[in-house]
């Protein structure tokens, strides 16, 4: 069905296989989507080395570029983490940049969308989810449970808050990969259905055209934000592990 | 959108299935967990040579970069304030010097106006004193002149008297008797 229908909205999130590989029985083929990721890759390192191949006081424009995210996110780390942030600024520099590049190559027309599929963000936010649950206990010990009991909470109302806090802080990563993934699928699905009302309607066209200039702007600002979102809460996550008191 | 995510996720299960049975998915293609493996193998692969990328390549010489920058800026404005003080000083200096030498040449003024002022008076009390004793000599010249003057008149009155009482009487008499009458 998705083949022999030329608009199908669902059709751009299909992965393909451009070279088959087998390793032990399980299918690790690369595929459209393998190839965006190394493209996200390749633009993140493009930026960086050409950003830095000419290093001086005064930045020239790809310089400026590196350094503007690069203190972005410094920026981010520091006010949600403060100095003890500093250790997963690698990370969380390299996650922005990942989902960054691959949002905004996914709105380039008949490009694939690596952060559209569920299973790579949740990869990413499972991994989180699980080293900053380790890094709350390494860091807190057992005292890191008090995230599940903020102070100033009275006794008799913990069999209540308590649950809810268990269950808030276990969502986290559904909730954290599905913002971005939704967001990614819905959008794209919805730029697709417009360009093909432009196709059927002819002449007629102009109208869903109009509005799909409005609403590829709107996935513009929401392939930056989402990025930013998805960074601005690891951080905050990554701060209710270093400091489960406040 | 809601709507749409919402129609997805309810097909979600029926997609599931398709997949298992190692079918073309109808559905969506993000359900397919076929694909699950070869995913997550490049993302572990794509990920971590960005995330060594940017730990050994990009955040050192990016830092190294900003560090200097600063170091420089600071640098600089550290030097523009030593300037600057080091401007202010001069021109309190300036001002010290320009200050005390307005007041020598002041004090010189007032000094030489004064040894100016000293010797006039000096000048003036010598003259004066000379005129002083000039005309107290010549007073006492006139005084000198004026009783030699009184001496012979009365000399010669009294030789006058003496001659013309002579002419009339024999008995002349005598100076101290004429004195006395002329008194």
């Amino acid at each position: 069905m998705a083949a022999d229908n030329p608009i199908d909205p669902i059709h751009q999130f299909e992965i393909s296989k451009i070279a088959d590989i087998q390793l032990g029985g399980i299918d690790i083929s690369f595929t459209n989507s393998s190839l965006f990721m190394v493209f996200a890759l390749a633009a993140t390192m493009a930026l960086f080395v050409i950003g830095l191949s000419k290093k001086s006081i005064i930045p020239n424009r790809m310089q400026m570029l590196s350094e503007l995210s690069y203190n972005f996110i410094a920026n981010m780390l520091r006010d949600q983490v403060g100095d003890q942030g500093r250790a997963y600024f690698p990370f969380i520099f390299s996650l922005f940049m990942f989902i960054f590049f691959c949002n905004f190559i996914g709105l380039i027309p008949y490009t694939f969308t690596v952060t559209s599929h569920l299973i790579v963000t949740f990869a990413f936010a499972g991994l989180i989810f699980i080293a900053v649950t380790i890094i709350g206990f390494v860091k807190n010990g057992l005292g890191y449970l008090r995230i599940f009991y903020p102070s100033g909470i009275p006794i008799f109302l913990a069999p209540l808050i308590v649950p809810i806090e268990i269950i808030s802080y276990l969502s986290k990563p559904i909730s954290l990969s599905v913002r971005l993934c939704a967001n990614m699928l819905a959008g794209h699905s919805i730029l697709k259905i417009f360009a093909g009302f432009i196709v059927m309607l002819g002449f007629l066209g102009f109208a869903p055209l109009v509005f799909l200039v409005v609403l590829y702007a709107l996935e513009t600002l929401i392939a930056a934000l989402q990025a930013y979102i998805f960074t601005i809460l690891t951080c905050i996550y990554l701060n209710d592990a270093l400091h489960p008191d406040h | 959108m809601k709507i749409l995510l919402k129609a997805f996720l309810l097909t979600a299960p029926i997609n599931f299935v398709y997949a298992a049975e190692g079918q073309k998915s109808a559905g969506l293609p993000q359900m397919d967990i076929a694909t699950f493996p070869s995913q997550l193998f490049w993302l572990v692969i794509t990920f971590s040579l960005l995330y060594l990328f940017m730990w050994k390549f990009v955040i050192p010489r990016l830092g190294a970069t900003i560090e200097e920058r600063r170091d420089k800026i600071s640098n600089d404005i550290n030097d523009a304030d030593n300037l600057n003080t080091e401007a202010t000083d001069i021109l309190k200096k300036y001002d010290e010097q320009m200050a005390s030498a307005s007041q020598e040449s002041n004090e010189i003024i007032t000094n030489s106006k004064k040894a100016m002022l000293d010797h006039l008076e000096t000048l003036k009390k010598e003259n004066e004193e000379k005129v002083n004793s000039l005309i107290s000599e010549s007073q006492s010249k006139i005084k000198a002149q004026e009783e030699k003057s009184k001496i012979e008149i009365r000399n010669a009155t009294l030789d006058t008297v003496k001659a013309i009482v002579s002419r009339y009487i024999e008995n002349i008499p005598s100076d101290e008797e004429i004195n006395k009458r002329l008194n």
